[in-house]
Formats: C-alpha cells, structure tokens, sequence
C-alpha cells in the first residue's frame, strides 16, 4: 500500500495543480460561480480516486511482491493479475532466472568437469608413486629413508586434494555404519606408523572397550589422520605420546586426540577452523598449510559430529570429536 | 611352478612386480596388447591373475567378466581407486580380493599366497612355506621357528620378523626404524624399549642354538646379523 501510494503521489499532485490550473483560468475568464466549479472539481476527483482504486486492485498482488522480502529464487513466482506491469515483470523475470539458471547450470558443469578431473588425475599419480615406494621399498639407507618420508608427504597431500575435492559431492560419497572405535583408531595410527616412528612419538590407546560409533569409516579415517598429523607435527619432544582417550558426553561417544606439544596461542584458537589459517605456529613450522583443521570441521558439520579444540600454550593440545 | 598373470598398463610397475614374484619362484606373464586380453588368458592359463582397473579400452571389470566366462581362477584387484564402491564392483564383478595403491611387496605377495592356498589347498603352500636360509641357520616363517643343524627353537610372532628382516639383510645394517615398523602390526604399537627388549629375546634364542654375539649394535644406526657361527 506504501508502495503505491508513494508511487501515484506525484501523479495526485500533478492532477490537483492541473485543477488549480483549470479553476484559475476560467476564474479569469469571468465565472464567478465557484458552487459549479467545485462540483467539476468534485466529480473529477471522483473519477481519479476511481482510477486509483482501480489501479489499485488490479495490481495489487504486484505491489505486495515487490514489497516482501525474497527469502529463496522460488519466491520470484507469482501468478499476476491481468495488467500490463505485473505481466511484463513476470516476463522480465522469466528471463533473468532463465538466464541465471544458464549460468548456474554451465559453472555446476564446469565444477564438475574440474572434481573429476581432479579425482582422476589423483589417481593417476598414485601409479608413479607405487613405483617410487615399490623402488625404495627393501632399501634401508639414508637416502632411501629420505624419499620414503617424502613419498609419505606426497600421499598425504594427494589424499588432501581427493577429500577437499570430494567434500563438493559429499551426499553421493557417504556410507554410515557402526564401527568400533578402538579398532577403528588402531587401524589409523597402524597406517601412520611410519610418520610415529621417524618423529620418535608414539600412540597411547585409552580407548574404553565395546566403544562404538555411527560413522562413515573413510572420512573419519581421514578426520584421525589429520589430528594425528597435527599432533605429530608440533610435538617436539622425542618420546612424547598422543594420547587418544574416548569419553561419554550426553550420552554420545567421543574421542580425544592429547598431544603435549607446542600448544596453540590462546588468541589464535578461535580461528583454527578457518581455512588458511595458521596462525603463530604458522610462523614456526614450515608444514603448515591451514587446511587440516578446516577440512576436519568441514567433515564434521557434514557427518554431524562436533569437534572442538583446547590448548594450553606450551604445553599442549587436546582435540575431541563428539560422534 | 605356479604362473601369475599380470594385467597392468604401467610398465615400469610391472618390471618390478615381475622381478618381484619372480624371486618368489612364481612364473609371472605380462599382457602387452590390451585388445585382447582373454586371449593371452587362455594361453598362458595362470594360476592366479593380478588386475588393474585402469587400462586402456576396456576397464579391468570388464576383463574381469570376461576371464570369469572362461575360468575360476583367483582374481587379485590392484588398483588406485580405493572407494568403498570400487572394492563392491570389484567383487561384483568376480574379482576375490582388492589391494590398493601405493601397496607393499608383502601385501601383495601375502594377498596371492593366501589366494593360492584357498583356490588350490595344500597343493599350493608346499610352495609358499617361506624359508630363509643363512649358512646353514634356518627360518621358517609360517611355523615360527628356526633350526641350526640339529637344534631348533620356537620364536614369538615379533621375535620371528625381527629375525626374518635380520637374516634377508644378513650382514647389512638393519636401522631401528624399519624394525620398529615391520613388528609395528595392527594389534600393538612398540616403542625404543620393547624392540629392545626383543632383541634382546632374539638373541637368548640365537643362543639356545649355541649362536653368540651374531645380532651386532651399531649405535646410532641399528642392528647387524653377522653369520659368524659359519667360520665354526
């Protein structure tokens, strides 16, 4: 109703001058009978208001649209009244959504087109990377050690990129089931003995038996290696231990990855999900690219579990994942 | 002597698995043309068949279809592709296990030997029965024991690896890493101090064969097994 009335506003006020106009001049032609001039002016302002009720009803729904906030592309549509305005609006609109939806449609192609390019060329790269481990694999010198830490690196990055880019496509990658945590955080720190063993740091299992959880066994698989990377990495001390504790919340099951590392800055820790965020450690470890913790709280918010960080700086990290 | 067929495109990957099974005594065939695979199948008639999913023309499902039409041979995936869903079209498609890339040889060779023993019974493990064998010092893997001449002794699972990388790398320096990772098994994470402990086992039972001071330290790099009951 604003609407309109803001809208006709300056066509009242056209129409009253023109009145004023039309009264004055025959005024100065010498009619002197203001009853009859009035009730001209009277039934002229008859018809206009009737105009504008017309108007009014007839493009109601209209002006209401235009006054409702959009809360979605769908709200665009609506059936119009049969007026020039709203019908040319409804057109106008059917183009620009057909021209978005163009877009839209062309950009999801082409990202799709990318994440599978990405998955194959993955994929592809882990051939030549058989071959370089399978080289290496019964040497035992310096040198060979070196490459297989290397090569270890390179899996760890070409997985990165597999579950970055996988994480677009989440919903069609997704397979719950019941799986047995300690099991579960055995077979991962089993798969990273490799990274263990070279930094001098080992795995403490404190994990409750029959512990169990809803998950999806290769994305959390991917989640504890991150963390056991995190910890790995900024513990300094050789002989230290990651400590991998379940707990009880809520009536839920949770775990708990403790280094006794270099610890987080405390006003650094609310923005350690952010991607590319690394922060004051960021500064002393080559390695850190700021994509680890982010990526893990992505795969939480899609998996439904909470994670949360706490660390004392000096002295140490604890990171739990409430399933 | 048992033939391995290998359906892989990569052939700097295939040299080495090749060289690889060959020093296991197996007989080992590569398919070059891609176009037919079958065929080179049915003229080699392997007794097990190492596939690949990626290949050129068809996928190794496809292969794997088409060997199931003419044979029950075991039919080993080995492939990049580590999806769930890989793994289940795999096995849909007639394949009987699944290793994954980048693998181990040992994975490999313990996946075909356990293939073997389940296709082809006790015909096959004669072969696989894996001993190592030093001037005379005999280890013998799947039994988890060792023999000198008349003597034997049992060994520990972890007592019988340790011993295992020792003697295949006889008088070579082992480093602590590669022994912490090899008895590092799914069950049990082992630190400095128990690969200590077990070496220290390991050599009472060298001893009980009457071998001494064979297991040499070599700070700060590992362990040496020096044969030097041989000069005896």
């Amino acid at each position: 109703m604003k609407l309109f009335i803001r809208e006709q506003l300056p066509l009242a006020l056209i129409y009253i001058l023109q009145l004023l106009v039309i009264l004055l001049i025959y005024r100065l032609d010498g009619h002197t009978d203001w009853k009859i001039s009035l009730y001209a002016c009277l039934l002229s302002s008859c018809l206009f208001g009737g105009y504008l009720v017309y108007r009014y009803i007839t493009n109601r729904s209209f002006y209401q649209k235009l006054t409702t906030p959009l809360s979605s592309l769908n709200d665009l549509k609506f059936s119009p009244q049969d007026a020039p305005l709203p019908e040319s609006l409804e057109q106008f609109q059917k183009e620009l959504i057909r021209h978005y939806k163009m877009d839209i449609y062309n950009y999801k192609h082409k990202l799709d087109h990318h994440i599978q390019f990405i998955n194959q060329w993955v994929h592809q790269m882990k051939t030549p990377l058989s071959v370089i481990h399978l080289m290496v694999q019964d040497r035992d010198d310096e040198f060979s050690q070196s490459v297989k830490d290397e090569l270890d690196r390179l899996k760890k990055g070409l997985e990165m990129v597999l579950y970055t880019a996988r994480l677009d496509t989440f919903d069609r990658d997704f397979y719950a089931e019941t799986l047995d945590l300690s099991e579960l955080v055995k077979k991962v720190t089993s798969s990273q003995k490799r990274l263990f063993i070279r930094n001098r740091i080992y795995p403490e299992l404190a994990i409750e038996k029959g512990s169990s959880i809803t998950s999806d066994e290769k994305w959390v698989s991917f989640l504890i290696t991150q963390l056991i990377t995190n910890a790995v990495r900024y513990t300094e001390i050789p002989g230290e231990k990651v400590v991998f504790r379940s707990f009880i919340q809520d009536g839920k099951t949770g775990l708990e990855v403790i280094d006794h590392g270099v610890g987080i800055p405390k006003s650094d820790l609310p923005r350690v999900f952010d991607p590319y965020f690394t922060g004051e450690n960021g500064r002393h470890f080559q390695e850190s690219t700021g994509m680890g913790l982010f990526i893990a709280k992505q795969i939480c918010d899609r998996l439904g579990h909470r994670i949360s960080i706490d660390s004392v700086s000096g002295s140490g990290t604890t990171v739990r994942i409430l399933f | 002597m048992l033939k391995i067929f290998i359906v892989e495109d990569d052939t700097r990957l295939v040299e080495l698995l090749e060289n690889f099974l060959q020093k296991y005594g197996f007989i080992t065939y590569a398919v070059k043309n891609f176009d037919a695979v079958t065929a080179d199948f049915q003229a080699f008639d392997p007794h097990i068949v190492l596939l690949d999913i990626n290949l050129p023309k068809f996928d190794g499902f496809y292969w794997c279809r088409q060997i199931r039409v003419v044979s029950t041979c075991p039919v080993l995936f080995v492939s990049a592709r580590e999806g769930k869903m890989d793994q289940v079209m795999a096995l849909e498609n007639g394949a009987d296990d699944y290793i994954t890339k980048p693998f181990d040889y040992e994975i490999v060779l313990a996946k075909i030997n356990s293939l073997l023993r389940r296709a082809y019974g006790t015909y096959a493990s004669n072969q696989n029965g894996r001993n190592i064998n030093v001037h005379n010092l005999i280890l013998d893997v799947e039994r988890l024991c060792i023999s000198y001449g008349e003597q034997q002794a049992e060994l520990s699972y972890t007592e019988a690896k340790i011993l295992d990388e020792l003697m295949r790398k006889s008088e070579h320096v082992v480093s602590r890493d590669r022994l912490l990772e090899k008895i590092w098994d799914d069950q049990t994470f082992v630190d400095d101090n128990t690969l200590n402990v077990y070496v220290t086992r390991v050599r009472k039972k060298l001893a009980q064969l009457k071998i001494t001071n064979a297991i040499q330290t070599v700070r700060g790099q590992g362990y040496r097994l020096m044969p030097n009951w041989s000069s005896r």
